[in-house]
């Protein structure tokens, strides 16, 4: 169940580039959250900017400590790219934030175990809500696609391990050169086309709408997780919708029926 | 010793025959169906609640993007998304059964039959303490915002729907005319028992890399403090054109707010932008304004409504 509830930011540094790392200890929301899962973050108290901005939650972690009891807390991906994570990356240590969260649905788990492989294909920060379900996932037969304009954009590869993470950068500074989805068309082969594998894809949208061209044939169970210009975050205001097959409603909310949707269920318009 | 009589405090205001326990009001279109809140508030505190508006027939609403941030303010082009009449007196209406306070449905049709028909379906409704008519959408054609901005439309279609209709009947107005006040007094004379108003402003945002719109639908509307000096400046001008109670709203963030909009006139306020901000926005302004009356020692807040000294 979603709350709103104010955390405290434990760490907030610079990973690399303008990609930042922001730790808040928060347990009503850390213990509670499922990967592909968000929180609405208020960034500012003097409504500049004034909605709240929505964040994957990347890493959780509940704690139990011996004498406060049961803690938690979790880490936000961000990239800083306007007026709400501008502001973001100055919170300090110690400092109060508001949130709500945690919210949306998240992804939907393969079954276990099993002979099918689960991808992953994500870019940027993006990436966070897909190491958020391969920790969940174990080993097993996970294989990893990353993609970039350059290597600074390449993330959370140490989070999956050795072997399994395939990186693709369009400048070519890292991995193969070219974009994450021609990476994955190389690599597509090693996949048993009778198998129905499953997917989940977090990134931006020209990077979901080839990967839903490319998948399109497959019978494969395939899962994206959707970013959109949010107001609320919690199916107010209507305002985060995409348009999908759905024939009781064309327009679904990203925040409150989402951010998961299955693929084939999109309408790219 | 004398001991200090504190009387209690009287919060309650009249929109016609309608008494809300207090002058705040979820806005419609900012507070879903009600339950989307009920994690963060108690919703029977507040004093009344406008869900999302609803039409006859379901609507798809307007293409994304719908939604776009600007300095103090949110341009949105929802376009009155909602599922129609049926779906929501089946799917949407039972939840506000157990919620203690009262409801008023925001209402829109394409056509004056439409609106009559659908306001005759709604007065029947129970649970329902009044209707709010949009004629004031600015993000798409059928949002009534054609009847909104002509004086004679207006007044033949409140009259019109003031005539097939027992329960109180609150007219929101668009601040997108030349002269709100004419648009007011037309209401009035149809046979409103209230004015809400100001719906949002016609405004637009272009992104200057692709050259193209912010918004799907190219025209959005705005609102959130942006909009506040000039929202209380045209509840102001209405609440001394008319002489039916005034509900206002634009820009609301807090208490202070609100206060101001009482001080101009408004009967009873509401709260919009601010909930997708802060879901508890109403409370916290019912609070606000309850500390405001202790002091400043009065006991009635309806001894506040127009005490503007200009």
């Amino acid at each position: 169940m979603a709350i709103q509830t104010d955390g405290m930011v434990l760490k907030n540094r610079k990973i690399k580039s303008i990609y930042f790392l922001l730790e808040i200890d928060c347990p009503s929301i850390a213990n509670e959250t499922k990967p592909g899962q968000f929180v609405m973050l208020n960034t500012s108290d003097d409504h500049h900017p004034l909605l709240r901005r929505p964040f994957s939650i990347y890493k959780s972690y509940s704690i139990l400590h011996p004498r406060r009891g049961k803690r938690g807390h979790f880490l936000i991906l961000y990239k800083k790219v306007g007026k709400g994570t501008q502001k973001m990356s100055t919170f300090k240590e110690g400092q109060k934030v508001n949130l709500i969260g945690p919210l949306g649905n998240g992804f939907i788990l393969p079954p276990l175990p099993s002979s099918t492989a689960t991808i992953l294909i994500g870019g940027g920060v993006g990436m966070a809500s897909l190491s958020a379900l391969g920790e969940v996932l174990g080993s097993g037969k996970l294989y990893v696609f990353i993609g970039g304009k350059t290597k600074d954009d390449i993330l959370c590869e140490d989070d999956f391990p050795k072997g399994k993470v395939f990186i693709a950068t369009e400048d070519g500074s890292r991995g193969k050169k070219g974009t994450v989805v021609d990476l994955f068309l190389l690599e597509i082969e090693r996949f048993d086309r009778g198998l129905p594998h499953h997917v989940y894809i977090c990134g931006p949208e020209g990077m979901v709408k080839s990967l839903s061209k490319v998948l399109k044939s497959k019978k494969w169970i395939v899962q994206v997780s959707l970013e959109a210009r949010m107001g609320c975050g919690f199916g107010a205001c209507w305002g985060c919708v995409v348009k999908t097959k759905n024939t009781e409603m064309v327009y679904q909310r990203v925040c409150k029926d989402g951010p998961v949707f299955p693929l084939s269920e999109i309408v790219w318009e | 010793m004398m001991m200090k009589i504190v009387p209690p405090l009287d919060l309650s205001v009249c929109i016609g025959k309608l008494e809300l326990k207090n002058p705040v009001i979820a806005a419609s279109g900012t507070f879903g169906y009600g339950q989307e809140f009920e994690n963060f508030i108690d919703l029977s505190q507040l004093g009344a609640i406008i869900p999302k508006g609803i039409s006859l027939k379901p609507m798809p609403g307007n293409p994304p993007p719908r939604i776009f941030e600007t300095n103090g303010g949110i341009l949105n082009s929802i376009g009155l998304q909602n599922p129609g009449f049926q779906a929501f007196i089946n799917e949407k209406l039972p939840y506000f059964k157990k919620i203690k306070t009262n409801l008023i449905i925001n209402f829109f049709g394409k056509t004056q039959k439409e609106y009559v028909e659908l306001s005759r379906r709604l007065d029947d409704l129970p649970g329902v303490s009044g209707l709010e008519m949009n004629i004031s959408c600015p993000n798409v054609k059928q949002g009534g915002i054609i009847f909104g901005s002509d004086p004679r439309m207006t007044h033949r279609l409140v009259s019109e729907v003031r005539r097939s209709i027992k329960r109180p009947l609150i007219v929101k107005l668009s601040p997108n005319v030349t002269d709100i006040t004419v648009i007011a007094r037309s209401a009035e004379e149809g046979g409103a028992d209230a004015v809400s108003l100001v719906n949002t402003f016609r405004a637009i945002a272009i992104n200057i890399h692709s050259k193209k719109p912010e918004l799907g639908n190219i025209i959005g509307g705005l609102s959130g403090p942006a909009i506040k000096p000039i929202a209380l400046r045209m509840v102001w001008e209405v609440f001394q054109a008319v002489k039916i109670p005034v509900i206002g709203m634009g820009g609301i963030m807090k208490a202070e707010d609100a206060i101001e909009f009482i001080l101009a006139g408004a009967s009873a306020i509401q709260i919009g932008t601010a909930n997708l901000i802060h879901p508890g926005s109403a409370i916290d302004v019912i609070d606000g304004i309850t500390q405001y009356l202790i002091k400043n020692k009065m006991s009635r807040i309806q001894k506040l409504i127009g005490l503007f000294k200009a």
